[in-house]
């Protein structure tokens, strides 16, 4: 049977595809000859003025008002006022909390909560990791985070359990939450800033608030799919035997859930932590403040030290949550109140020696000799090695070469062409629906008035992305082909998955300064394991019969992966642009802290200037990109799958 | 195939537990008009959904289950045998139709009254378990005495008494995922007879076991039956199965039933060639009994010869004519019924009835013409022997001489 599959799919398929995608693009062309002397009154070059609508103003007067009413309107004073009050007193009290617990507190219950759900090595791990928190000098930074995070993560997870519980049990929640869950996943972190900072103001509640919508998401799509993918036979079982609905949730469905709940719960983790880094630029203090400050004034060193902390929070909080929910049962370790107690006796008998705080005498200074490392690279390495160039040269060539004809030719395009080209990519890839959101999406930007720096925003984009593929998927293929390659990366490509996307701006502007080439490199390297991971099991998840008949026919290694492989991978591949595509936004907004400009200076430049309408209106621009690209790149079966 | 039909204790009283009568259950877009509609009722599956883009599972079924009997509803997959015994419980609402508990009106009952029904009336084996992966065994088997509200410390004493009785003694603390599929059908088992429920119901239990599994259990259940007496009810689409479990079996077909009838009826007279097809390997003489191969004794005959009981299959039959030498006697409490000699017995094992059995030349045409009579309605309880069989092998065969 699979022997038959092969020969149809390498001729037939293709054909029947072509012809579709060849009505597609007639249909388009047609439409477009039609319109077009309608449009053309408009012109060809940007997008048209006639069609813009300045948001400036009225956002500008909203958000004075809210400014002025902040503390006066009844809807602050009894709600957000409230909302922040109760999130400013629970981070305080957390934060207090940790302090008190001390360096040694803090790291004793650390380890021993890594001990009892996974295991003595991560319990290991856990401590040294704090204990290297406090080494660089950046304990208390540390612990602001932690408290924000401890904070966010509570709520995220309560917010995000409850939504998927009610998901998880009618129909019609599910059906309306799950394409707004679904689009709030792929959209930046950048963009959720402004409108908490219009409602809360700068500040620790704002910071911790933005966190909550941006990492509850994957907690109720998560509990929403565990509740739904209970095996149906258990639950006629346990309805055969007479259960009610509520017994039958208590007992049957949210156990069995528990699988998909603590992967939720890990993923809102690394969410939040990502987020509360972020959300620096809001107030959020702590280690991501440190980084901030330090990018801003180019001080790598300075940088390194939080940014290491922040990876090692991220790696420990990964596995240890990982490790609890994958449900292999362990030897049973140390009771709760027993890693109280010894926890309470650590903090006591630390300040009782006296060293409630971090001793300063223990502390690693890492920053000079960085910055003396990243002097001399810039240096020596900067520009004018012999042969290879410099990295400067490097990151100015591709700003030459790439970026600026790329921007430039976006840019020059006539605008309905952008919209063609948008509405053509997505319908050959997707549906006629998806087609029309992207195309909506575009169309919006130009009519916020921000079609140039979008447009640069989507060279980069686009530049970041076509690196990314190439290089995952050559990597991805030879992951696939070899299992010493995958051995080798798979440890690399877990951290580098796990780190938030603030920590990826350090080490490139040590190496390319500031510039649009730094941020698309960060973006490369954020993407860029999705794209490895996705390709290599893509390819590995092919039918095995397939490949082996394709080899008992005599096909070559690359006959085998050009005719067999790739063509039945093709799903994965879309999915794994697709996540390219979305991680690499994520990125490339974020980097317009480091230089990269476009949209993501605009809403950092809206946010240190109190300036929110220019923040909002590229924050807003930014959502319709997200949702662009995301359609565009979003393939036909995966929107099926989710109609089901 | 070796089969032996267990001696069974005939059912003790023949008042029904389950009574169900024209039950329908139809899938798709307005269900109820199909079952409304005569018209509707009658079209093959296949006109059914292209008419109406409806599937009927279950088509007019009607039958009786009697205390302390092991009904089986025997047919191929998509027979909608999986759909019958769900709609018993109301694990899937029937479309019309009546089933009634013990006279009670099933499809009446409210929501209270149904989970009391599930709880201490009917109890369900899975064919893929339906266990609780995240509990052990001993909390599985209680699982349903917990739903009742029945206490820790008693539930799980009960539990355990189940746990032995079904031979998992010593692996309470197991969960699920470390037991085979046979030791984990045995907690299915455990778990529905520890509601003590009048009926148990079993949706193919054994088919996704090893056949040597399969025979276990298989004994398991009719050891289980023999001691305690309990009606089941039991889903399979092996024939083998039926056979050895069944006091009455009920054959499905596109949702209808074909024949209802007792493992012998089944095989010694099947209602149409569907049936015929199906029972066509069946080893004969391990189902049908003496009572049916006998003939009726002449005078000199009751006096002497061995006896037989009439329960006894005819295998039993054959080494008792072989051993002796002469015709068998069939008796039943001193009474001399009738005898069974060499021919009778081939006849039976030939599948060549014997009664009315003619020169083989003709047999051809009878059975040409008995399957056409015999396929136009089921018949169920047929008190006479079948009058045509079909020969099982092919070519002439010595022509039995008339009786």
């Amino acid at each position: 049977m699979a022997t038959l599959t092969i020969p149809t799919s390498g001729t037939g398929e293709p054909r029947v595809l072509r012809s579709r995608a060849a009505g597609k693009l007639l249909l388009l062309a047609l439409l477009t000859a039609v319109l077009l002397p309608l449009l053309d009154r408009w012109g060809n070059g940007s997008w048209p003025h006639a069609l813009t609508v300045r948001l400036d103003t009225p956002l500008t007067t909203a958000s004075d008002w809210v400014i002025d009413n902040r503390d006066s309107h009844p809807l602050f004073l009894y709600f957000f006022g409230y909302v922040s009050n109760a999130v400013i007193w629970a981070v305080r009290a957390v934060y207090l909390t940790l302090l008190a617990a001390g360096w040694a507190g803090v790291t004793a219950f650390a380890a021993l909560l890594a001990w009892r759900v996974a295991g003595v090595r991560l319990a290991a791990g856990t401590a040294v990791a704090f204990l290297a928190c406090g080494a660089l000098g950046m304990w208390v930074p540390t612990m602001q985070t932690l408290a924000l995070m401890v904070v966010a993560v509570l709520a995220s997870v309560v917010v995000g359990a409850l939504l998927g519980l009610a998901a998880g049990l009618s129909d019609r929640l599910d059906r309306a939450l799950r394409p707004v869950l679904d689009t709030m996943q792929v959209l930046p972190a950048f963009a959720y800033l402004l409108p908490v900072v219009l409602v809360f103001g700068i500040g620790v509640p704002a910071a911790v608030l933005a966190t909550v919508v941006y990492a509850a998401p994957p907690m109720a799509r998560l509990t929403a799919l565990g509740l739904r993918g209970a095996d149906p036979e258990v639950l006629e079982a346990v309805e055969s035997l007479g259960a009610t609905r509520r017994q039958r949730l208590l007992t049957a469905r949210i156990p069995l859930a528990r699988k998909e709940l603590l992967l939720g719960l890990n993923q809102t983790i690394m969410m939040a932590l990502s987020m509360a880094v972020i959300a620096a630029v809001i107030g959020a203090g702590g280690l991501g403040d440190r980084v901030y400050q330090a990018l801003a004034s180019v001080d790598v060193g300075a940088a390194l030290a939080a940014g290491i902390p922040i990876v090692l929070l991220a790696v420990v909080l990964d596995r240890v949550t990982a490790a609890a929910g994958d449900g292999t049962t362990r030897p049973r370790t140390i009771g709760w109140p027993y890693a109280l107690a010894v926890t309470v006796a650590v903090a006591l008998a630390a300040r009782l020696l006296g060293a409630p705080d971090w001793p300063g005498g223990w502390t690693l200074g890492i920053a000079e000799p960085v910055n003396r490392a990243v002097d001399w690279m810039t240096a020596h390495l900067y520009s004018g090695v012999p042969v290879v160039g410099g990295t400067a040269d490097w990151a100015g060539h591709f700003t030459t070469w790439v970026l600026d004809p790329v921007r430039d030719g976006l840019q020059w395009l006539p605008w309905w062409s952008v919209l063609l080209v948008v509405a053509a990519l997505a319908w050959l890839i997707g549906t006629w629906r998806t087609a029309l959101t992207a195309v909506l999406a575009m169309a919006a930007i130009g009519v916020l008035g921000v079609w140039e720096p979008s447009l640069d925003t989507l060279s980069q984009v686009l530049a970041a992305v076509a690196v990314t593929l190439v290089l995952g998927f050559a990597t991805g293929i030879a992951a696939a082909r070899s299992d010493r390659v995958e051995r080798a990366l798979r440890p690399v490509l877990d951290v580098f998955q796990t780190m938030p996307q603030f920590v990826y701006l350090i080490p490139v502007v040590a190496l390319f300064g500031v510039g649009r080439a730094p941020a698309v490199a960060a973006a490369v390297v954020y993407a860029l394991p999705a794209v490895v991971r996705i390709t290599a099991q893509g390819l590995r998840q092919v039918d095995q019969a397939a490949l082996e008949s394709a080899r008992s026919l005599g096909a070559t290694g690359r006959q085998q992966l050009w005719q067999v492989q790739l063509p039945l991978a093709r799903r994965a591949l879309l999915l794994a642009v697709n996540q390219g595509v979305v991680l690499v936004l994520a990125v490339v907004i974020i980097g317009g802290l480091v230089g990269g400009g476009a949209l993501g200076y605009d809403v950092a430049f809206g946010l240190a200037q109190g300036d929110l309408a220019t923040g909002l209106v590229a924050g807003a621009a930014i959502v319709c990109l997200g949702l662009m690209l995301d359609r565009v790149t979003q393939p036909t079966e995966r929107r099926a799958k989710k109609g089901a | 195939m070796s089969l032996t039909v267990p001696t069974r204790k005939p059912p003790t009283t023949t008042e029904p537990v389950f009574s169900v009568s024209g039950l329908w259950k139809v899938f798709g877009p307005k269900p109820e008009r199909v079952p409304e509609d005569p018209e509707l009722g009658t079209l093959t599956p296949a006109e059914l959904r292209s008419r109406t883009g409806c599937t009927a599972a279950v088509r007019d079924v009607s039958f009786d289950v009697r205390k302390g009997e092991v009904f089986v509803v025997m047919g191929l997959s998509g027979s909608g045998k999986s759909t019958l015994v769900r709609c018993l419980t109301r694990l899937i609402e029937p479309t019309a139709g009546t089933i009634a508990i013990d006279g009670e009106d099933v499809r009446a009952m409210d929501k209270a009254r149904l989970r009391e029904l599930r709880r201490h009336r009917a109890a369900m084996v899975f064919q893929h378990f339906g266990l609780l992966p995240h509990r052990t065994v001993l909390d599985n088997v209680a699982y349903g005495l917990e739903i009742q509200g029945v206490g820790k410390s008693e539930r799980r004493e009960r539990a355990a008494g189940f746990i032995a009785k079904v031979g998992l003694e010593g692996m309470e603390k197991r969960r699920p995922g470390q037991l085979s599929g046979g030791q984990r059908q045995r907690v299915g088992l455990a778990r529905a007879l520890a509601v003590d429920p009048e009926v148990l119901l079993f949706d193919e239990p054994f088919s996704a076991l090893d056949p040597l599994i399969r025979r276990d259990m298989q004994d398991e259940v009719a050891r289980l039956h023999r001691e305690e007496g309990r009606t089941m009810v039991f889903i399979t689409h092996d024939l083998t199965e039926a056979l050895k479990l069944g006091d009455r079996i009920a054959l499905m077909r596109d949702g209808q039933v074909v024949q209802l009838g007792t493992p012998e009826e089944i095989v010694g007279s099947p209602a149409d060639d569907y049936v015929r097809e199906f029972v066509r390997d069946v080893p004969r003489e391990q189902v049908m009994t003496a009572r049916r191969a006998m003939r009726p004794a002449s005078a000199a005959e009751t006096a002497e010869g061995p006896a037989v009981r009439p329960e006894a299959t005819v295998a039993e039959a054959i080494e008792a004519v072989a051993r002796a030498g002469t015709p068998a006697r069939v008796m039943d409490k001193g009474r001399c019924l009738g005898v069974i000699d060499h021919e009778r017995l081939l006849g039976v094992v030939a599948g060549v009835d014997t009664t009315t059995a003619t020169p083989a030349r003709d047999d051809d045409a009878a059975v040409a013409a008995g399957g056409r009579a015999a396929g136009a309605a089921p018949a169920p309880k047929k008190a006479a022997p079948g009058r045509r069989r079909q020969a099982t092998a092919p070519g002439p065969r010595t022509s039995p001489e008339a009786v």
